[in-house]
């Protein structure tokens, strides 16, 4: 098995120092910082200041961008820079996002480590391009057809963009994953402070390359964390990638034995490795009566609403998601035994996360979802008279 | 200094290129031979054998990387040339092939494909047209002809078909080529000629699918056909055909035109040079179509101009060569910044 070796950033490469910066500047930064090289995307509001930077620093950087003819080209042009030995990411919003479908389950099959940047507006369709949402919070997750497991995190602030962003990358190396970066548009418009560290503070995975003999290696062969190693052309060893059903060698093999073998790894690699993988914040659950859980803008809004509630007598704390997926279900689980209830906002009127909050509590105790349509973010006043009605 | 460096680079056969395992293509299909005829061509390239990368869509002809013992992709339905696109800018070094055929090309990735050759990236495009869906089992394609009934076309093909070539063209590809299959050395020649042009080629190779759209080339390509319905087109030589040369294409009103050849005015007979910048006599010949005129074979266009990946690599020099202010206000300003008096 492949060790996870961690190196520090190339020096030349990250801005190190005090910035005021917006979040889709910063998570461009954390890219280039976690050592990805390759960009391609098309066009779309609100996320297009990510490749923009990203164009521009590139030749600096030893990078390259390439604007595709569509979504549809670049989530898969990048998966032939990540074979042809590159970190990779694209970036997109709803729209896109959607179009890229095909290339997340391609990414999953065939194990391609790589970055999908989704900078949340409001939907359906073209909706709200200007304006906020966290409606794409199951299509990354369930969006391709199949079974598969993928990684979600939600930055809420500037520095996160750049943080997290460089664990989107470690993480996609280490599993051998697409992870989507799921930002909001308000996060990605924000600007605020960010400290961008020393290069040599900050940890990069470098990719799982194999230190087999050619004749020896297996592309498809899992390691002990299920995670099997990887080649890139031009370097003598031999592979084949497809999106079909393959076996170890990477071939075809269109069998119930092997497709179980396979989809089950698939899963089982991110849910057998889910506590190293899951992240969250807790603030103020000590003694709480009532949790918030939330995730990107939305969390930041609920903590003017637990503030309210303080006001108010009523004791509530939040707890943020940071990875959304896989859904760190257990930890929840237990918090609704210490609660007597658990609210839920996002911006989406469906409460994609909350059903998943619902379904890990178990009617240990209320969940309420406080829904928005997106193209703004929730009054803070509506999160709080959820919590009291939570309680009553 | 060029001998020292072939002479290092480890020499392959057509062998060494066969990975082994059953060839999963029905007995009599085209494929064979556009397979036989990568793997002899290959090892005369003086490129590694390590450096070959075959990309690939979905389709028959995309089962084409499983034969061939180099790195191959087997990608998404139509994606293959954004897949290649990503691999070649990765590593330039890297010779890459996307294997294609008329439905994954020309149908579902239509858009990537006229994008590719719009950007002379350095990628060779195969595309084999059999003029039908055959792992499905016979649907019709966008090159299936007008009216041809198929599973999927009961009262027959209602569209009107895609010239592939002029298709190419008019992405401003910079080598365009039509063999066929059965013609081995004449599709080696032209498969060669691809490998070593810089810059985005596309060939279009005709392929009989033996099951679901058999013989459909014949009055073409058949041995007694090829004399009056086939024209090899030959670098500086006039466009003439028939058993004895006896007709000639020649140029009226900007279109192509047949006559006697002892009959045609010297200053109107076509002669081929498929060096022309201006693609307008490539895409004249281009729409020379059975059973109105011979159906040209050969390169149709090959310029020279900038590739994709060396258009970048300027790029890159030049803004490292550029002092850059790399301050935080300066990147912050960016480009689009003014100030207001």
């Amino acid at each position: 098995m492949a060790e996870l070796l961690y190196q520090h950033a190339e020096p030349e490469a990250v801005l190190s120092g005090t910035h005021f910066m917006d979040g889709n500047h910063a998570a461009c930064e954390g890219a280039i910082a976690a050592g990805c090289r390759f960009a391609a995307g098309y066009p779309i509001t609100p996320s297009t200041e990510i490749v923009e930077r990203f164009a521009e620093r590139a030749p600096h950087v030893g990078a390259m961008f390439i604007q595709m003819e569509d979504e549809i080209a670049s989530s898969i042009c990048l998966q032939g820079a990540v074979w042809g030995g590159l970190k990779a990411m694209t970036v997109t919003s709803g729209p896109g996002f959607s179009l890229m479908m095909e290339h997340t389950g391609y990414a999953a099959m065939t194990e391609t480590p790589c970055v999908f940047v989704d900078v949340q507006r409001a939907g359906p369709s073209t909706g709200l391009p200007t304006l906020p949402a966290q409606g794409d919070m199951l299509q990354c997750r369930f969006g391709s057809h199949g079974d598969y497991e993928a990684i979600a995190l939600c930055p809420s602030s500037v520095q996160e963009c750049f943080d997290f962003m460089i664990e989107a990358f470690n993480l996609a190396e280490a599993y051998r994953v697409p992870v989507f970066f799921m930002m909001d548009e308000c996060v990605g418009h924000m600007t605020e402070k960010l400290v961008i560290p020393d290069a040599r503070e900050i940890s990069v995975l470098g990719r799982r390359f194999t230190k087999k003999p050619p004749e020896e290696f297996l592309p498809y062969a899992p390691g002990e964390d299920l995670v099997p190693e990887m080649v890139k052309a031009g370097d003598g060893y031999r592979f084949h990638v497809t999106g079909l059903t393959h076996d170890e060698r990477g071939y075809p093999s269109t069998t119930l034995a092997t497709q179980r073998q396979l989809v089950v790894r698939l899963i089982e690699k991110i849910q057998r490795n889910a506590p190293k993988i899951w992240k969250w914040e807790e603030r103020n659950l000590q003694g709480a009566e009532v949790a918030v859980i939330s995730y990107g803008i939305s969390a930041r809004v609920a903590l003017k609403a637990i503030e309210l509630a303080k006001q108010d007598g009523i004791q509530a704390g939040l707890f943020r998601l940071i990875t959304v997926w896989p859904f760190p279900g257990q930890r929840i689980q237990e918090l609704a035994t210490r609660v007597r209830a658990i609210v839920v906002p996002e911006l989406n009127l469906r409460g994609q996360v909350a059903n998943e909050v619902e379904r890990a509590v178990q009617g240990r105790c209320p969940v309420v979802p406080v829904g928005h349509p997106g193209g703004g973010v929730h009054d803070p006043q509506d999160i709080f008279h959820a919590i009291k009605e939570a309680l009553s | 200094m060029k001998m020292q460096e072939s002479a290092s680079i480890p020499k392959f056969t057509r062998k060494d290129l066969i990975p082994g395992g059953e060839v999963k293509w029905c007995p009599g299909c085209g494929d064979y031979a556009i397979l036989a005829s990568i793997q002899k061509i290959l090892p005369e390239l003086n490129t590694p054998r390590e450096n070959f990368v075959f990309v690939s869509g979905i389709g028959c002809s995309s089962r084409f990387p499983y034969y061939m013992n180099t790195y191959g992709l087997h990608s998404i339905h139509g994606r293959a040339p954004a897949v290649a696109t990503g691999v070649k800018l990765a590593n330039p070094k890297l010779s890459v092939w996307v294997m294609t055929g008329d439905g994954d090309a020309m149908s579902i990735g239509g858009n990537h494909l006229i994008h590719a050759l719009r950007r002379n990236l350095d990628l060779k495009i195969v595309m084999f047209n059999n003029e039908i869906y055959g792992l499905t089992k016979g649907q019709y394609s966008p090159t299936t002809q007008m009216g041809q009934v198929t599973k999927s076309s009961p009262y027959g093909v209602p569209d009107y078909p895609f010239s592939p070539l002029r298709l190419a063209l008019g992405a401003g590809a910079t080598f365009v080529a039509r063999a066929f299959d059965v013609d081995g050395p004449h599709l080696q020649a032209i498969l060669k000629e691809a490998a070593l042009h810089k810059g985005s080629a596309f060939i279009e190779i005709w392929q009989n699918c033996v099951v679901f759209n058999d013989s459909v080339f014949d009055p073409i390509v058949s041995k007694e056909s090829r004399p009056d319905h086939l024209l090899y087109l030959e670098e500086g030589q006039p466009l003439l055909f028939g058993k004895d040369k006896e007709n000639a294409v020649i140029s009226e009103e900007m279109s192509p035109r047949v006559v006697p050849a002892s009959e045609a005015p010297k200053e109107r007979l076509l002669v081929h040079k498929s060096g022309l910048q201006d693609p307008a006599y490539a895409f004249l010949v281009s729409g020379m179509t059975y059973p109105e005129f011979p159906v040209p074979m050969g390169i149709f266009r090959n310029v020279q101009s900038p590739a994709y990946d060396e258009i970048l690599d300027g790029q890159v020099k030049k803004a490292k060569a550029k002092a850059k202010d790399n301050s935080f206000m300066a990147l912050f300003d960016g480009l689009e910044t003014w100030t207001i008096n």
